[in-house]
């Protein structure tokens, strides 16, 4: 009998031990999770109608938060406390507990995402299912992880909140005039206001001012047939028509259309109008980076550092093009060619609304291809199919040079931008990304 | 039995109780046989993506087509055929269309009119059509009348086959070469996505622009180019009315264009030519126009129009639905593009023979009736005064914000992008835009009252085109409705014989046997009812060739007077009322058409060289709702300053006009005869400054006058410098700029007195506004003079009294001691007795009466001998609504918590309190709440307190106005009780009053000058206010009546100024040329 009772107690606890077990495998945190998370936001960006440059203050918070949460676990990434002058560290983990980092992240991700975006609703029935599914695989690694990311998200939003976004958006209109032929207007089809005159005011991150690669001016404007600027527009003008000429499959309608990136085109017939939405161009080069790190088979940490390092610099970029934007309050094509050739040319593209110089993709593609460079080398070729959902075709590329490239000279091709702002705007670009390379040291060499 | 009686009570009770009273009943197709349905089934060829108009619906033309007295109903549709239904008397109506061959080729129709084309006295009928798009065809088809119930269609005969895309057709003899000639309304179906210039209309198109139609007897011709009729590329004619606006006998056009091309007001010249001169007599108009009508409201003979647009009146619709423009787009429209300034909310303009219309909707209350399409009038309760019909609705509603933004998106971009069609589900996502119609009851005062819960069913539904017509032969006007997907609707008038009427017909020559054009006078107990007869009114139809009169009780018409297109006339005399006349012309006289024109003497005569006062304001490009996005009007186009004075001491009284910011003040010197602009630099050099407002007197007592500017703008803020106000004084060298006061403030008044009796000018100055935050309380001060040097007194009594705008020292109390009044903007009239030196506020009104009052000024109107006081106000012809019950309400706070303060407007409505601004407006400021309002809908519907919450709205400053109505404080023992004045001057903002004895007999009377523009496109413009003259409380005159020439024009500023000892009325214009007038008498 005794014996009887002893294997039966040893079999009891070898069931408890076992079923015990089964509670406390790990959760499994793939960088497709991660990948997923930002599709998420992208989504709801889409859907809430986010404008290129209050986007990419959206991606830049809740990667930090990741990224930071990653380098408590992970000695070959580096804090950017310290780097980003104005960052103080996050919390610190409680070792004694066992979190789970990449979950962490991902929980401090998607919720400040969730602060950020509009519709909640949608970040929330994500991370709802998700939370179902984690808290039933290891609930006490779950909870763990869990209040350390929320923890740390917490602090991030503190410090997020203090970028003085909530202060601009009250700041004040810009002003049209539309007796000073050379100040921007609104443009049709909806003449809509100047998006983010105050955009340079938000905090930066790396650049020490919105105004540190302030660009060469624009050419003066001028109608003056022999002006430079007479002949960049004219420039835009003829390739224009000698792209209408070739017809909607020529290569060069397909480059416009492939970096349109506009989140917000309107069409109208009659009294009826509806809006055609994409990605932002930071959007664009966020899905290229998801595509390095699925090429380079990069697990998560260097996953979440790539999306870090890369929407770092086009958070920056965006600070630094809107400060020229709104410095030098340039026309656009559209305006000028309807006053003074044809009233009834539209460009390839929807005008954006904002000011011509520089260029805002030419900025972001220069700053984040090199960034990318940096992470994943030169010549990294790869298919872009981060416009797919738009109806657009895969497009390869031999670098990410070769890429950024593209995306500005498509915005002549598009007949939304001069020469100058394009080539001046991706060197403004590159130097925002070689100042962020250089700067901030994330990886142990 | 008795349980029988009971039984039998009980259902005569439940029988009427449910019997609905409206005054228009609407038997069924299945009583009355009129079976008709404009059927309309969108599919993926062809749906309103496609086709811009595919909503507007069909045609409804009435008339007697086979002369037997009873009302015949001919109807067109878009898609389904044509038909035509005799009325069998009774309402019973026969389908008759096979037999009569009308149902027509084309595959698209739109509007249906009756008139008499071939000139043979019979009835014919012109039908629409869009053609060459879409896989449309066909032509405009014209029925000529057999007279046998059959007709012909002819119009390749006579030229009328246009295959084009028409909306409509009217009738009228441009030339009074006796026979009806035709204006041809067509619409462009492009989607014009930018602005292009106003003067695409110069170019003709032939598919999309109108054309006028001279009839030559056996077939019409197109003349359109040499008579000045615009067919531009850009035109979207969707209603037209014809009328002898101007009175002089040839009938005058007005067209409804919509979209960002302006209407068109053609004046006939009488030489076979128009002129369009809408910028002329018109402020502004309709932005979307759709129908409109024309009839005389107001009993003074002459045609006065309403026109249609698509403004919501229910909160869910209204904040779903795409809004007005903003203002710096409205800038470019305008000054770029050389368009005219248009609002999304219909227009009711009142005639002022040869001046600019009124344009008062807003406060007549028929502003807003959603999606409107065709607009009659008629008297239909037959109490003398002109009701008003709307029909109204859209099957979808495609401008619903969640639908353009959001929900459109997922759907049609997958569709656009495979199929380049869209799918039949994506429009199912718009929101249904079925309404209920609206019909407004007239009355005297320029009013309409909405009887739509007693008049009409409130069936909810997408009703267009409609005409007017006795259908039962009992005297009053009924209506027929075309709708879309749903039978057409019968309005049957149940007035019968509750209250008088008179119906004429004529009987006039051919080939206008129907006299068309004729114009009928009806004088009953001294009231003037006008009319003119033109059947083709509202949109895309045509109402019976009949005028029609309610007389209420009245048994006896004393005369009416008959004037014939030909332009002779004659008088009938004592007609009975209730029945149906037939006038032909008989003994007639030849009518003469300038004793139409009211002679009255114009006290006023513009001095064409302006006595060299060449003073042109310039506003400068500030733009206050760039910097704060919501609040409710500007305060920076508050200037120029003007004072009269004498500033070289040559015994001449001279002018100082300020300018605004980097514009330099300008000083004119009274010479010989005229006055010359002389350059003081001293008073130029701070051009930096807006000088709002400036005062000329001796300060110092050295029998030198100085100069006191107070500066403003709105633009400067804090402790900048621009704020200070400037004090000169002038020595025997010239001016110099002496010590003031350091307060930093927006000017707005400044009035002497020596309150102090220390025998020099002590000053109030008042102060309007905190620039860049709206709703903070400036300080407004009493500056002492001691010999010449001010300071603020110790106590200062004003501080954060109030907005204010303006303030007289008065001895309101007969006490022998000179008060001082102040008014402002959201606030009541303060009274401050003086008290030896001292102020005590004392309160002499018993009503609530905050208002946004803007002048004040003692005057004795009421003629018995005290003084009251006139108050000018923001009028009552705005979005504001204001009661003493239910005032207009401004919550401030900082409501987001970011530093900065919001101001949110509300009205009340239903029992809550909404925001006027809808989400994209309120968040473009609060952002957080995108964030609680995911969707347009979300927030639609909501008030104020389930927009925020209750501890947000717990600490904001709620600001009210209780009136909005100009009037007086009448004096009653030294109490005041408020009167507000008649509603032609409550239709702009009052800015003067000027009292002086403008016509030499000996009594004071009072000039009153208004309008304002410092709004955003959602308030429209303040724009035509022609000045007014109050002599008593009983005798106003309007300024266009006096030679005044205000209409367009803000004016800031009424003064006296003398030269040669004769005295001339100064107007001074923000943005604008000064005026001087001569005084005549």
């Amino acid at each position: 009998m005794k014996q009887f009772k002893k294997s039966l107690t040893i079999t009891a606890i070898l069931l408890v031990l076992f079923s015990c077990k089964e509670n406390s495998e790990p959760i499994e945190i793939t960088p497709d999770h991660f990948h997923t998370a930002i599709d998420k936001v992208v989504d709801v960006m889409i859907h809430d109608i986010f404008s290129p440059p209050v986007a990419s203050r959206v991606f830049v918070y809740p990667n930090i938060a990741a990224y930071e949460i990653l380098a408590q676990n992970d000695s070959s990434y580096y804090s950017l406390e310290n780097q980003i002058k104005h960052f103080g560290a996050i919390p610190s983990p409680d070792r004694s507990k066992s979190i789970n980092y990449p979950l962490a992240a991902i929980i401090a991700h998607i919720d400040l995402s969730k602060q950020l975006i509009f519709s909640e609703t949608k970040i929330e029935n994500h991370r709802d299912s998700l939370y179902n599914i984690w808290e039933a695989t290891n609930p006490i690694e779950f909870k763990a992880s869990k209040d350390y990311g929320l923890k740390v998200a917490s602090y991030i939003s503190g410090w997020m909140n203090k970028d003085n976004y909530a202060q601009t958006r009250t700041m004040s209109k810009f002003s049209v005039d539309s007796e000073d032929e050379g100040r921007w207007q609104p443009t049709p089809p909806s003449y809509m206001d100047g998006l983010e005159p105050h955009w340079n005011k938000i905090r930066s991150f790396v650049i020490d001012s919105a105004a540190q690669f302030k660009p060469v001016p624009p050419p003066k404007f001028s109608m003056n047939k022999n002006s430079d600027f007479y002949k960049e527009l004219v420039e835009v003008y003829e390739i224009s028509k000698e792209i209408t000429k070739k017809g909607d499959t020529s290569e060069e309608i397909a480059i416009a259309q492939f970096w349109d990136c506009n989140p917000y085109v309107s069409v109208t017939r009659g009294h009826l109008m509806f809006a055609v939405k994409k990605i932002t161009p930071g959007a664009h080069w966020i899905g290229i980076t998801k595509i390095a790190a699925k090429n380079d088979k990069a697990d998560f940490n260097r996953t979440v550092f790539a999306y870090t390092k890369t929407s770092i610099a086009i958070a920056d970029a965006f600070i630094s093009c809107w400060d020229e934007k709104y410095r030098s309050n340039l026309v656009r094509p559209e305006t000028l060619i309807n006053t003074y050739f044809d009233d009834e040319w539209k460009p390839i593209l929807q005008t954006p609304p904002f000011p011509e110089y520089t260029s805002g993709h030419s900025v972001v593609s220069g700053a984040a291809s090199i960034v990318l460079t940096s992470i994943f080398g030169d010549n990294f070729s790869f298919a872009d199919d981060t416009e797919i959902p738009f109806g657009l075709p895969i497009r390869n590329y031999k670098s990410f040079k070769h890429a950024a490239d593209e995306a500005a000279i498509s915005r002549m091709y598009g007949g939304i931008h001069y020469r100058a702002a394009v080539e001046v705007g991706v060197g403004q670009g590159r130097k925002i990304g070689e100042l962020v390379t250089d700067k901030l040291t994330m990886v142990k060499k | 039995m008795n349980k029988k009686i009971i039984i039998f009570c009980f259902s005569i009770f439940f029988l009427a109780c449910n019997k609905e009273e409206f005054l228009f009943n609407n038997p069924s197709s299945k009583e009355t046989g009129l079976v008709f349905e404009n059927t309309i089934k969108p599919s993926d060829e062809l749906n309103i993506l496609d086709y811009l108009y595919y909503y507007n619906g069909g045609g409804v033309a009435l008339g007697d087509i086979n002369n037997d007295g009873l009302l015949d109903i001919f109807l067109s549709a878009n898609q389904e055929k044509n038909k035509l239904f005799i009325n069998k008397g009774n309402l019973q109506f026969e389908d008759i269309s096979l037999k009569a061959n009308i149902s027509g080729n084309s595959s698209w129709n739109t509007g249906a009119v009756m008139g008499d084309v071939n000139g043979d006295g019979l009835l014919d009928i012109y039908v629409c059509a869009v053609v060459g798009v879409h896989g449309f065809y066909g032509n405009n088809e014209l029925y000529i009348n057999n007279g046998d119930e059959t007709f012909t269609e002819s119009a390749e005969k006579y030229k009328l086959d246009f295959d084009s895309y028409s909306s409509s057709a009217a009738f009228l003899d441009f030339d009074l070469d006796g026979d009806l000639d035709i204006y041809l309304l067509n619409h462009a179906i492009h989607t014009q996505e930018s602005y292009g210039k106003a003067s695409l209309r110069y170019k003709r198109n032939e598919q999309t622009g109108d054309k006028l139609l001279r009839n030559d007897g056996d077939s019409f011709t197109d003349v359109s180019e040499t008579a000045g009729i615009f067919g531009g590329i850009n035109g979207y004619g969707l209603a037209i009315s014809i009328a002898d606006f101007n009175q002089d006998g040839f009938p005058d056009i007005y067209v409804g264009n919509d979209f960002h091309e302006d209407d068109y007001y053609y004046i006939n010249n009488g030489n076979g030519t128009f002129s369009d001169q809408l910028k002329n007599y018109f402020g502004h108009t309709t932005r979307f126009s759709m129908g409109n009508d024309v009839t005389d409201i107001n009993h003074d003979g002459l045609p006065d129009i309403i026109s249609l647009d698509m403004l919501p009146e229910d909160e869910l619709v209204l904040k779903t639905s795409d809004g007005d423009d903003n203002i710096q787009n409205q800038k470019l429209r305008t000054q770029k593009f050389g368009y005219h300034y248009q609002f999304t909310r219909n227009m009711l303009y009142v005639n002022q023979q040869n001046s600019p219309f009124l344009e008062t909707a807003l406060l007549s209350g028929v502003a807003a009736t959603d999606w409107s399409w065709s607009s009659l009038f008629a008297d239909f309760d037959q109490d003398g005064e002109q009701d008003l019909f709307i029909s109204n609705g859209i099957p979808k509603r495609p401008n619903d914000l969640d639908f353009i933004k959001f929900i459109s998106n997922d759907q049609i971009q997958k569709k656009l992008n495979n199929t380049k069609l869209v799918d039949k589900e994506a429009l199912q996502l718009m929101p249904s835009g079925k309404v209920r119609n609206y019909v407004f009851k007239g009355t005297k005062n320029l009013e309409f009252e909405d009887k739509s819960d007693r008049w009409i069913s409130n069936k909810k539904g997408v009703s267009g085109a409609t005409a007017l017509g006795d259908l039962d032969n009992d005297g009053d006007i009924d209506l027929v409705v075309s709708n879309i997907n749903e039978e057409v609707s019968l309005y049957v008038n149940q007035t019968n014989d509750k209250s008088n009427y008179l119906r004429l017909k004529f009987d006039y020559p051919l080939p206008n046997a129907f006299g068309i054009g004729t114009k009928v006078y009806s004088y009953h107990q001294g009231e003037l009812q006008f009319k003119e007869l033109y059947t083709v009114r509202g949109f895309q139809s045509s109402s019976e060739p009949v005028i029609h009169f309610g007389y209420g009780s009245v048994q006896q018409v004393d005369s009416i007077k008959v004037v014939w297109p030909n332009m002779t006339y004659q008088t009938l005399k004592n007609i009975s009322v209730n029945q149906q006349i037939t006038i032909s012309p008989e003994k007639t006289k030849p009518f003469n058409y300038e004793s139409l024109i009211k002679k009255s003497s114009k006290l006023f005569e513009k001095v064409s060289n302006n006595l060299g006062i060449n003073f042109l304001h310039k506003e400068d490009n500030y733009t206050d709702f760039n910097r704060q996005k919501l609040i409710p009007y500007q305060t920076s186009d508050r200037g120029p300053a003007v004072a009269i004075g004498d500033l070289n001491m040559d015994g001449k009284e001279d002018i100082y006009f300020g300018g605004s910011k980097f514009n330099p003040a300008k000083v004119f010197l009274q010479k010989d005869s005229l006055y010359v602009e002389e350059k003081i630099q001293i008073i130029a050099n701070d051009s930096i400054n807006e000088d709002v407002v400036a005062l000329i007197a001796d300060f110092n007592n050295d029998n030198k006058n100085d100069l006191l500017v107070g500066t403003g703008g709105a633009d400067f803020y804090d402790k900048m410098k621009p704020l200070l106000d400037a004090y000169f004084i002038q020595t025997d060298t010239g001016f110099t700029k002496e010590q003031f006061p350091k307060y930093y403030e927006n000017a707005s008044v400044i009035e002497a007195y020596d309150y102090d009796n220390d025998g020099d000018l002590d000053v109030f100055i008042g102060n309007n506004v905190v620039s860049g935050d709206f709703g903070d309380i400036p300080n407004s001060y009493i500056l002492q003079n001691n010999e010449g040097s001010f300071s603020l007194l110790e106590n200062q009594p004003f501080q954060n009294i109030g907005m204010i705008t303006d303030a007289i020292w008065d001895d309101y109390n007969s006490d022998g001691f000179t008060d001082l009044i102040l008014v402002g903007e959201w606030m009541s009239p303060k009274f401050y007795k003086n008290t030896m030196g001292s102020f005590v506020e004392e309160s002499v009104i018993d009503s609530k009466l905050k208002g946004l009052w803007q002048q004040i000024i003692p005057f004795d109107i009421d003629k018995d001998g005290d003084v009251d006081y006139l108050l000018g106000n923001w009028g009552k012809n705005s979005k504001f609504k204001a009661t003493e019950e239910h005032p207009l309400r401004m919550y401030y706070a900082d409501f987001d918590n970011n530093g900065s303060t919001e101001t949110i407007l509300c009205n009340y409505k239903n029992g809550s309190y909404y925001p006027l601004l809808g989400l994209d407006e309120l968040a473009s400021q609060i952002v957080s709440l995108r964030k609680k309002f995911t969707t347009y809908k979300s927030m639609a519907g909501k008030s104020i307190n389930e927009i925020f919450e209750k501890s947000i709205l717990n600490k904001a400053t709620i600001f009210e106005v209780h009136t909005l109505a100009s009037g007086y404080l009448e004096n009653e023992n030294n109490r005041f009780e408020f009167m507000p004045f008649i509603n032609e001057l409550q239709v702009s903002p009052i800015s003067s009053f000027l009292e002086y004895d403008f016509d030499f007999d000996g009594k004071k009377e009072i000039l009153v000058s208004g309008n304002y523009f410092g709004v955003t496109p959602y308030h429209g413009r303040f724009d035509s206010f022609p000045g007014a003259l109050i002599v008593s409380r009983d005798s106003i005159v309007l300024g266009n009546k006096l030679g005044l020439e205000f209409n367009q024009k803000a004016v800031k500023k009424l003064n006296i100024i003398k030269i040669l000892d004769k005295p001339y009325v100064l107007a001074t214009i923000n943005n604008d040329k000064a005026q001087v007038y001569k005084l005549t008498h």
